[in-house]
């Protein structure tokens, strides 16, 4: 792989990165217009969505170290494998959290519905879908680093998997912020 | 990535990871759909003139959209205009514009082997093939497909109670858009980054030809708007399928009072004109990069003020971001709101304005060759022109309460974008058409096809202006409810005669086309006498598109009857002489 | 039988096309010559087709405008719509003046600059003074445009409704009814899910105000009087269009939207100016479904007398419940 197609295709994750990021404005800011028209029931966020955002960014941190580990031509296998776990977790969390908000008595939809529930599990089921797309690519980098095919000169793949994820990591506190204080 | 690698028949013309086969078969699929859209088109205009009567052409129709008189159905005929509005907008003037030449274009005008990625580059284009499939099903499943018009506004689109199409075929009609914008996305990526880091040496942005920039700007509008589509889609999915209220509430059809509440479907139209203003300038700049090139080419000139050009490509494509609203000014939208949106609207005018004066100083003193594709050039020009001047009608939000949704605005985007953007598709198919299929497309038949469809067209669309200031609104299967409109039915009988006049007419384009591919002349190297790369591939396509090494770029791309120059053209691979001044 | 001869009539043409076209260009290899090659001749003719046509449009252009003008809305027959005129007539011109200025450029260009061998064309790259002149031209006068458009719309939708007569507009598929408010001037509440057969515009029969409502099937206003039209939908997005009165306003489900404006010819006025057989219409102007091409309501404007007959003999909503008991 030499050096123009290495910044082209990071270019091509960071350009499609954006479009993933209009598609959450184009969410926000519906959920900001509508907000503004009332009818709007508040509730709180149950505490499984912090559980989950403490695991994501402890995930990017040890991406962090996966990094650093890869430019000294050390192994990464069990570092990457470990994200991965992370990431199912994350899920895990998630799933949680949409229980307890049942529970509680924010739907999706139905009866004793309110449209501020929609959105939340909208928007939330959104991220979920984009970060399946992570845990795939993080499932494939962990077998390769295995397969010992990074080192130090060469791990785009794995590169591209760790910027995704940071971004997921960003996008989730992003919208945990959102909905929070929103 | 040059060089050779073994191709099997599917490698090389199914899953080709080639950006010019890919081009390819944009535009194959893009012309089927065409034909399609335009069939539908001759239909709903038979309709129109000889309203609740039977017509031979209703026979391509499935079966069912027919009463027992033989009288078009009136949901049906909705049906038609909103899959001939999707089929056009998006397959015709989107894929098969941008995705045409974008694909053709870009690695050959910047002299690159291919795409940055030809695997994307290739799943660009099987997205948008399994979109078209189901696209095309969705006519046939029961309750026919969407028929909410292209805009598909909710509740209607929402609600198979209100009209069947929003059963079945809406579903199809989402599923199939959400493929296609994935698709779509894929490619306008690869465009962009290809711009960005595959130019040749020699290649910088100054010394790009228009068709490029404007392809590059497009492409960036693509991805910032075309997600919000996307999410606009999501937020109707739901509560079409899980019940959700995000855009419906207050609804009691067919006797039934449903339990949505707190949605709006002006939240809809804010999120979906979002993507649909941008929409129309992906369509338009394009087309407007084409005419720009083919212009200068064929008038052995240099394009006017090419930093003039670029300014205005970048200024429309900001401005297209901030003008949505003007779809939707009777909407009961605030009213500074509707200013705020009038003002940004009238606004783009001005680098529109400054386009076309620079396309008439590029004729000015020209010497210009009359290829088939200067034709369609020159035609897309004046059609820009009047398309251009009834949207400061439109824009001007006091001016639109009389004249929003009536035929005033189909006469207006019509003539934008059905006369505009698809003539400047057809210059480039006849302008690049040596390049692709290695032979000439014939010259005279070039020519009948021209001024057929250029009478008939203008024939078509013109006297759509009247029938909206005569109050006639848009998207009526009849016009016989209303007596005030009955003096009306001589023009809309003009207009359906024109409409299949014209609608024969293209056979002769499709003819040549087709008949060029397999029996027409060779081609040679530069059959145009132009500056830019592409013509100095070999005329029999390879894959990494030249034999060696890449050229090298040493000057603009119009350098046409330069003085001093020994020919009326100088390639943009020749070193400045001695002495000599670049251009910008 | 007929698609069949309708099939071999057009493989015949094909086939026909084809050979002329095989026959045309192997004459030219005869003739040493390229037959796609665009020759001096070709040139002059589509430079002479360019400029005939070209005028030619324009003329057509012409043709309709005279032809046609007469089948244009009449004059606006409120305040605010008579401003709208002005804009329009200015914009109009605006819009033709350019458009019979710049068209015959651009054919008259191509016919004059048609190529030939012996001509080299002129090497002009820019010029930042022209480009300076047709920028700032275009802004100078769209500005203009945008502050008289402005002017116009605040005329149109900043309006003083506090002495207006409220009337509401219900629309569903396929139909339009209208609700005047009666004595009290104050409209009984609605809510969609009250909304049966008997109780079409799903008015709150409990309501004090509602009982002096009167529900009618087409809207009397009385000449140079104020009214403004409150727009309920009951199911889909309509439009409310009065092209007579230069008045459209969507019909929204879930939101209720308005348009103010008083009307300056009566109904008989009309009749005499324009025909005896003129109405004033209102028309659905958003696709809402198979009948949106026909939904109609009568608008009447006449005399305050002549208005307040019509509206006495109107039941009112406790009227038609009595009957029904």
């Amino acid at each position: 792989m030499n050096l123009i197609q290495n910044r082209a295709l990071k270019q091509l994750l960071w350009i499609g990165i954006g479009a993933i990021v209009m598609f959450f404005a184009g969410l926000t800011s519906a959920y900001i217009v509508r907000r503004a028209e009332g009818n709007w029931v508040d509730f709180i966020l149950p505490d499984w969505f912090l559980v989950s955002t403490i695991t994501i960014i402890i995930s990017s941190i040890l991406l962090v170290f996966t990094s650093k580990k890869i430019k000294r031509d050390e192994s990464v296998f069990q570092l990457i494998f470990l994200v991965f776990i992370l990431g199912l977790l994350f899920a895990f969390f998630q799933i949680n959290g949409w229980k307890v908000l049942t529970n509680q008595g924010v739907f999706l939809t139905g009866e004793g519905s309110n449209v501020a529930g929609s959105f939340l599990y909208v928007i939330t089921l959104s991220h979920l879908v984009h970060l399946v797309g992570g845990l795939v690519a993080l499932f494939i980098t962990a077998i390769k680093a295995k397969r010992n095919r990074y080192n130090k000169d060469d791990y785009l793949g794995l590169e591209l998997t760790i910027i995704y994820w940071h971004f997921l990591g960003l996008l989730w506190i992003y919208i945990y912020v959102f909905l929070k204080y929103f | 990535m040059s060089g050779h690698h073994n191709e099997t028949f599917i490698t090389k013309y199914i899953f080709s990871q080639d950006h010019k086969m890919i081009a390819k078969q944009f535009l194959i699929t893009g012309m089927i759909m065409a034909i399609l859209g335009m069939l539908m088109s001759a239909v709903f205009r038979v309709q129109l003139a000889n309203p609740g009567e039977s017509s031979i052409l209703y026979n391509l129709l499935p079966g069912g959209w027919v009463n027992e008189l033989g009288a078009l159905s009136p949901d049906k005929y909705l049906a038609l205009v909103t899959m001939h509005g999707t089929i056009l907008v998006f397959w015709v003037l989107t894929a098969g514009l941008s995705g045409t030449f974008a694909n053709f274009l870009i690695p050959l005008q910047i002299g690159a082997r291919d795409m940055a990625s030809g695997f994307l580059n290739m799943l660009s284009y099987w997205f948008f093939f399994i979109a078209t499939v189901i696209l095309v099903w969705s006519i046939y499943v029961e309750g026919g497909p969407a028929s909410g018009g292209w805009t598909i506004y909710p509740p209607l689109s929402a609600l198979p109670q209100a009209i069947p199409g929003s059963g079945t075929g809406m579903t199809l009609w989402l599923i199939s858009i959400t493929l296609f914008v994935v698709g779509s996305l894929l490619g306008g990526l690869n465009y962009i980054v290809t711009i960005l880091n595959l130019r040749t040496k020699g290649m910088s942005m100054q010394r790009l030809p228009l068709t490029v920039w404007a392809l590059l700007v497009t492409a960036i509008l693509g991805v910032l708007s075309f997600p919000v589509l996307l999410s606009c889609g999501l937020l109707l999915v739901f509560d079409r399928s899980f019940g959700t209220s995000f855009y419906l509430s207050d609804i009691v059809v067919n006797g039934e009072v449903l339990h949505h509440l707190g949605g709006s479907p002006i939240l809809f139209e804010h999120l979906f004109w979002f993507l649909g203003h941008p929409e129309v300038y992906i369509i338009l700049l394009p087309a407007l990069g084409i005419i720009s090139e083919v212009i200068s080419v064929n008038a052995r000139k240099p394009i006017f003020g090419y930093k003039a050009m670029v300014a205005s490509i970048l200024v429309i494509g900001f401005l297209s971001f901030i003008v949505w609203g003007h779809h939707m000014f009777m909407t009961g939208m605030n009213p500074f709101l509707g200013s705020v949106f009038t003002f940004t609207t009238l606004l783009i005018a001005i680098p529109s304005a400054v386009k076309v004066f620079n396309y008439l100083a590029t004729l000015w003193r020209a010497n210009i060759r009359f290829t088939p594709a200067m034709l369609f050039a020159i035609a897309g020009v004046s059609a820009f022109i009047t398309g251009g001047l009834t949207g400061l009608i439109l824009g001007d939000s006091a001016l639109d309460i009389n004249v929003h949704d009536t035929y005033f605005v189909v006469g207006h985007f019509h003539i934008v974008m059905g006369l505009s953007a698809i003539y400047g598709m057809l210059a480039g198919v006849y302008h690049w058409f040596p390049k692709m299929y290695g032979k000439m497309m014939n010259k005279n038949l070039g020519y009948v096809h021209f001024w057929g469809t250029f009478i008939c067209a203008y024939g078509v669309f013109f006297p759509m202006h009247f029938l909206g200031l005569a109050g006639l609104p848009r998207r009526y299967y009849e016009n016989t409810a209303f007596p005030m409109f009955d003096g009306l039915t001589d023009i809309n009988s003009i207009i359906t005669f024109f409409a299949l006049s014209g609608a024969v007419v293209q056979v002769i384009f499709l003819f040549n086309f087709i008949y060029s591919i397999f029996k027409g002349t060779k081609t040679v190297q530069n059959p145009w006498k132009s500056n830019t790369l592409e013509w100095t591939t070999p005329i029999e396509r390879i894959h990494g598109n030249w034999p060696g090494d890449l050229p090298s770029v040493h000057r603009w791309a119009y350098d046409y009857s330069k003085p001093g120059a020994e020919e009326d053209f100088i390639l943009q691979t020749v070193p400045l002489k001695e002495g000599e001044k670049e251009e910008h | 039988m007929t698609n069949i001869l309708i099939a071999l009539v057009v493989l015949l043409a094909i086939v026909t096309l084809v050979q002329l076209t095989r026959v045309s260009e192997l004459l030219g290899e005869l003739k040493k010559q390229d037959v796609n090659e665009v020759t001096d001749e070709d040139n002059k003719t589509q430079g002479f087709l360019m400029l005939i046509i070209g005028m030619g449009f324009l003329v057509f252009v012409i043709w309709q405008m005279i032809e046609w003008n007469h089948l244009l809305l009449p004059e606006a027959a409120s305040v605010h719509g008579q401003e709208i005129d002005v804009l329009m007539r200015f914009s109009m011109t605006l819009i033709l003046v350019v458009f019979f200025i710049v068209t015959p450029m651009l054919f008259y260009f191509s016919y004059r600059y048609r190529g030939n061998k012996q001509n080299t064309a002129y090497f002009l790259v820019h010029n930042n003074k022209l480009e300076f002149i047709w920028t700032i031209i275009p802004t100078i006068v769209l500005t203009g445009v945008i502050i008289f458009g402005l002017k116009t719309w605040d005329k149109a939708m900043n309006v003083d409704t506090s002495d207006s007569q409220e009337i509401e507009v219900f629309v569903k598929q396929f139909q339009w009814l209208a609700r005047f408010p009666g004595e009290d001037n104050i409209l009984g509440k609605s809510n969609f899910q009250l909304i049966t057969p008997t109780n079409v515009l799903g008015i709150d029969e409990e309501d004090l105000n509602a009982e002096d409502d009167k529900i009618v099937r087409e809207v009397h206003l009385v000449v140079n009087e104020p009214v403004v039209l409150k727009f309920r939908s009951q199911d889909v997005i309509h439009s409310a269009f009065l092209p007579h009165f230069r008045v459209q306003m969507n019909c929204v489900p879930g939101l209720s939207t308005q348009f103010a404006f008083t009307p300056t010819k009566t109904t008989a006025q009309m009749k005499k100016e324009e025909g005896e057989d003129f109405e004033y219409v209102l028309l659905c102007n958003k696709i809402c479904g198979a009948a949106h091409y026909n939904m109609q309501m009568r608008f009447v404007v006449e005399t305050q007398e002549e208005y307040d007959l019509w509206l006495a003999k109107q039941k009112t909503i406790s009227d038609k419940l009595l009957t029904q008991k």
